[in-house]
């Protein structure tokens, strides 16, 4: 799957400089794809809170955490959900750990190793301002 | 060129309106725009349908004049009109900008909203994504994209957690 990298305003920035984001849908939830960063530097799956309440996502004894994002202590919880993400000519679905974020600064999702770079080779070419999503096949054991 | 009139006196359906174009702002500012099948006008870094701003700052029946009628009202107030196509992945420019802008630049007006994107085109922004997501569901719309604008660095650049 391939995918041109996308713009977004940057308030801090002189210009604006294009990023690997790509749209997400949980759940099935197709009505509303989730802009998600793809970041190789993030260890998991992370959303905001709201796009579990949005999917019906229930969270109540789930896998807790308090992590640090931007300085400031959030509370995670995971669940496993399922993910696609699709091009003008094919998609893929996964199931995956996601970490659900409360508060949640990021304007987008992030999509790290656990949950995402485990699915897909990567490519990114930024000199091309071009992503490459290619689903690696499932380890049978 | 010269600078466009902010006050009109138009006909409408028979009917005379005094309009400016700060009225005309005033009149949708808590107005919540409705899909947009073809063209648009922006007001205030949001796009509506010209017949829906038409009858709200008139409070004429939209049976009561074309779409053409009320983007040429627009049009001569100052306002930014456009069409969107959807064979393209992009919106043509609007009529009076002097080059096409990014939908980045379009965002910029929105920083902290919540926005539905489909076709490089904003098509709803709301406060939270819940009342950005009734949206979609009471107008039958589909985003092809969701997300917050970013309003600062922390929001624009993701700051990873390890």
């Amino acid at each position: 799957m391939r995918f041109a990298f996308r713009e977004l305003p940057d308030p801090g920035a002189a210009s604006v400089r294009a990023r690997p984001i790509v749209d997400v849908v949980v759940e099935g939830l197709d009505i509303v794809p989730q802009a998600c960063l793809i970041d190789s530097g993030a260890t998991a799956v992370r959303f905001g809170l709201h796009v579990a309440e949005l999917c019906g996502i229930e969270l109540s004894g789930a896998d807790e955490r308090r992590i640090a994002v931007g300085g400031a202590l959030v509370r995670a919880r995971m669940a496993s959900v399922s993910l696609r993400v699709a091009d003008a000519v094919e998609s893929h679905s996964w199931e995956a750990p996601v970490w659900f974020c409360d508060p949640w600064a990021p304007a987008f999702g992030l999509l790290g190793l656990t949950g995402f770079f485990d699915h897909f080779e990567v490519i990114v070419a930024a000199y091309e301002e071009r992503l490459e999503l290619n689903p690696v096949p499932k380890l049978t054991l | 060129m010269a600078e466009k009139t902010n006050r009109r006196h138009v006909t409408i359906a028979g009917r005379g309106f005094d309009l400016t174009n700060r009225g005309v702002a005033r009149a949708v500012r808590g107005v919540d725009p409705e899909p947009i099948a073809s063209h648009y006008v922006v007001i205030e870094g949001r796009r509506f349908p010209p017949k829906q701003v038409i009858t709200q700052v008139t409070g004429l029946d939209r049976a009561d004049f074309t779409s053409h009628q009320a983007r040429r009202t627009l049009l001569r107030l100052g306002f930014p009109a456009g069409r969107r196509t959807r064979a393209s992945s992009t919106a043509r420019a609007p009529s009076s900008a002097a080059a096409p802008e990014g939908l980045a630049d379009r965002l910029r007006s929105l920083a902290g909203q919540w926005v539905a994107i489909r076709d490089d085109d904003v098509l709803h922004a709301a406060g939270s994504p819940h009342e950005l997501v009734s949206w979609l569901m009471r107008h039958g719309q589909t985003a092809q994209s969701m997300f917050r604008v970013p309003e600062d660095d922390v929001a624009a650049s993701g700051l990873a957690p390890l």
